[in-house]
């Protein structure tokens, strides 16, 4: 069922509400004691994956206001506008990113994650958390996958029970979608599964181009300068990657201050109402000049400096709701995880392990680079982190990494 | 064929026939449909249906020009997102108890609270119902309630009823109001837009009015031709202004498409609320037989 009203109707927290999603859930949870039935799964895994495919009605309305992640407005009146018209919201239309002629190739990320969301059929699509249910289960579907990798069953279940992961899976937001697909990559990448791998490029491209910048330079790390095979190699391709940034020095920082500008401007906030673009555009010029990065190597410098409170925020005085401190919490213990992880096995010693760490350096830089509203990169953080530390536990877990070890 | 024995195709779909023949193709199964089926009617009995009523109407003026915040793309950005300030303006006007009170004194409140009866004596004395809680809170604090409906009552109502809505990038403003009565909601819709169209014309005719005033005293004591002259083109342009406002027309916006109401009702929708209860009931019913076969497995 599809609520063709959708713009107008939100059930918000209502008894229809509570209906409609209701049957969601059961949906989910009827096809997880399907999947145990058929031995897929443990009874753990079986409770714990009924308990995770409830969450998404305990957050929205709930626990929290949806307006509190507003885009999932947009993923659940995009993917009814969709299902009920076959087209875009007018807010999506009027913002496609580019040329209409190359549009179907590179649809909106709004449009393509509620176009991969929509196909999991769900009872209902009537309400702003629908979409969460399928990113359960796209969730669930990665937890399959992922355990077949491991001979121990409930400690890959342990890995699907981050409290990020949690609450971003429970949400109508694209990030469940990122981190599934860029967890994919990684681990076909380091199962040495190039064209499945690169094949992942593309929807990762769209959905977020960030995630896309750091994955590319991975695959061609990997693929053409065999940077997992020797230190060397490693050196050699960041070696590369420095020259050619300073060759392409302009372009780089054109796009690197646009999004340093664009995040700026996004948590600009002068109080008195005057936030946001809107603010900016009145206030914000003088202030976006010294942002401005102009050169490759003040880049560098500046994203070190900021990798710190990127890795460890959000800090203890900016907690505005009781998701902070859980959040703060989480960022230390992930990345205590991946010291752990990393020391297992003395995998630190592993040329695959340092060129894997050295991607995911490059990527948090990029992030503390341009970082700016907390709540913002505090997920982006963590759908950049997960995805390598999955990886990280593929490297020192996995039966086959063990067996070869 | 291969394929069928890697993955044993038909072993797991054997299981799959016998869990739908222990816990699913049951008798259970059909008392939880027919359950289901009660417990729809009974939530579409109690379910009020109501009408969509909607008016879409276009800025008549848009704001000055924004400053360049530098760079092409980026400047695009920001600048088609800074927009006009008169949607803000006008959804300020609508919710603000100034407009309420307007509404109150044309007998709004009356055809709200009360039975329509349009006498000012009448309206101004509907008796209010509070709630536990309210009389609880009041006794508590040492404060006394409203003992008849007021502007304030008004105003909540049109702040919940009427909502102004505007796409980030787009220019038309829709203002909506969901309403089992669709005739009173139309009326309601139109009147509400036009008051406040009427309110803020009225501030802006005082504040013409002001300038020419205080323009008026800087004339008569200027001596310099050139400010002179400044000083007539202004209060030639506010009286101009006062012209153009002192009309029935909508000033801040005029209608592309005045309140009109959907055809049937849009909520509650009959055919999910019955889909979504038939399958929670058939679940809970496969789920406490699955659980009690599988009792020793899963704790």
């Amino acid at each position: 069922m599809v609520n063709e009203y959708f713009q107008l109707i939100h059930y918000g927290g209502s008894f229809y509400y509570y209906i409609f999603e209701l049957a969601n859930f059961c949906f989910l949870a009827f096809f997880a004691i399907i999947v145990y039935k058929l031995n897929y799964i443990n009874s753990n895994s079986l409770l714990v994956w009924v308990g995770l495919f409830f969450t998404p009605l305990l957050f929205n309305y709930f626990l929290i206001i949806p307006e509190m992640y507003g885009d999932q407005f947009e993923y659940a009146g995009e993917i009814m506008s969709l299902k009920s018209t076959g087209e875009s919201i007018p807010t999506i239309e009027h913002t496609t990113g580019f040329a209409s002629s190359v549009f179907n190739y590179f649809p909106h990320p709004i449009t393509f994650t509620s176009l991969v969301l929509g196909t999991v059929p769900l009872p209902n699509y009537m309400t702003v958390t629908s979409l969460a249910f399928a990113n359960k289960l796209f969730i669930f579907g990665t937890f399959l996958w992922f355990k077949n990798f491991f001979q121990d069953e409930n400690k890959v279940l342990l890995c699907f029970l981050i409290p990020s992961l949690i609450l971003y899976s429970s949400l109508s937001l694209r990030d469940t979608l990122i981190i599934i697909l860029s967890s994919f990559f990684l681990l076909n990448l380091l199962r040495g599964k190039y064209v499945f791998a690169g094949l992942l490029l593309y929807p990762i491209f769209i959905l977020k181009i960030q995630m896309f910048a750091i994955f590319s330079l991975y695959f061609i790390g990997r693929l053409l300068f065999r940077a997992h095979k020797s230190y060397l190699m490693i050196g050699i391709f960041a070696a590369t990657m420095l020259v050619v940034g300073l060759v392409i020095e302009e372009d780089v920082l054109m796009v690197m201050n646009t999004y340093r500008l664009a995040f700026s401007a996004e948590d600009f906030d002068l109080g008195g109402g005057t936030f946001s673009y809107a603010g900016w555009a009145m206030y914000g010029s003088e202030l976006g000049e010294t942002l401005k990065v102009h050169s490759i190597p003040e880049a560098i410098y500046i994203a070190v400096l900021r990798l710190p409170e990127f890795l460890l925020m959000p800090m203890p005085w900016n907690w505005t709701n009781f998701f902070y401190p859980i959040q703060a919490l989480e960022s230390y213990l992930l990345i205590y995880l991946y010291y752990k992880l990393a020391s297992r096995r003395q995998l630190y010693k592993n040329r695959e392990f340092a060129l894997l760490t050295f991607m995911l350096f490059i990527g948090l830089l990029m992030y503390s680079l341009i970082m700016a509203n907390e709540g913002t990169f505090v997920r982006y953080r963590f759908t950049l982190f997960y995805p390598f530390l999955l990886a990280l536990f593929y490297l020192a877990y996995s039966k086959l990494e063990i067996k070869q070890s | 064929m291969s394929f069928l024995k890697k993955y044993n195709i038909v072993e797991k779909f054997k299981i799959i026939k016998q869990f739908f023949d222990d816990h699913a193709l049951k008798k259970s199964s059909l008392h939880a449909v027919g359950i289901s089926l009660i417990a729809s009617l009974i939530v579409i009995q109690f379910s009020i249906p109501q009408f969509y009523v909607s008016a879409t109407l276009r800025e008549a003026q848009t704001a000055g020009d924004q400053r360049n915040i530098g760079g092409g793309e980026l400047g695009r950005i920001f600048k088609s997102d800074a927009g006009s300030n008169v949607y803000d303006q006008f959804r300020s006007n609508m919710h603000s108890y100034v407009l309420a009170q307007r509404m109150w004194n044309q007998g709004w409140g009356s055809k709200i609270f009360g039975n329509g009866t349009m006498d000012e004596e009448y309206f101004n004395t509907i008796p209010k119902n509070h709630t536990i809680g309210q009389k609880a809170g009041a006794f508590l604090l040492g404060y006394d309630l409203f003992e008849y409906y007021s502007a304030h009552d008004l105003q909540a109502f049109i702040k919940a009823k009427a909502r102004p809505t505007k796409e980030v990038k787009a220019t038309n403003i829709v203002v909506y109001v969901m309403d089992q009565n669709k005739d009173f909601a139309i009326d309601f819709l139109n009147a509400v837009i036009l008051e406040t169209d009427r309110y803020a014309k009225e501030h802006l005719i005082i504040k013409s009015k002001e300038i020419i005033a205080e323009t008026y005293k800087q004339l008569a004591t200027s001596r310099n031709s050139s400010i002179t002259s400044a000083l007539a083109d202004t209060i030639n342009s506010e009286f101009y202004k006062i012209a153009s406002l002192e009309n029935d027309l909508p000033y801040h916006i005029y209608f592309i498409d005045p309140p009109h109401s959907s055809e049937y009702p849009v909520t509650p929708k009959v055919s999910s609320i019955i889909f979504s209860n038939i399958i929670i009931f058939l679940f809970l019913s496969i789920a406490y037989s699955f659980i009690q076969k599988n009792k020793e497995d899963l704790w």
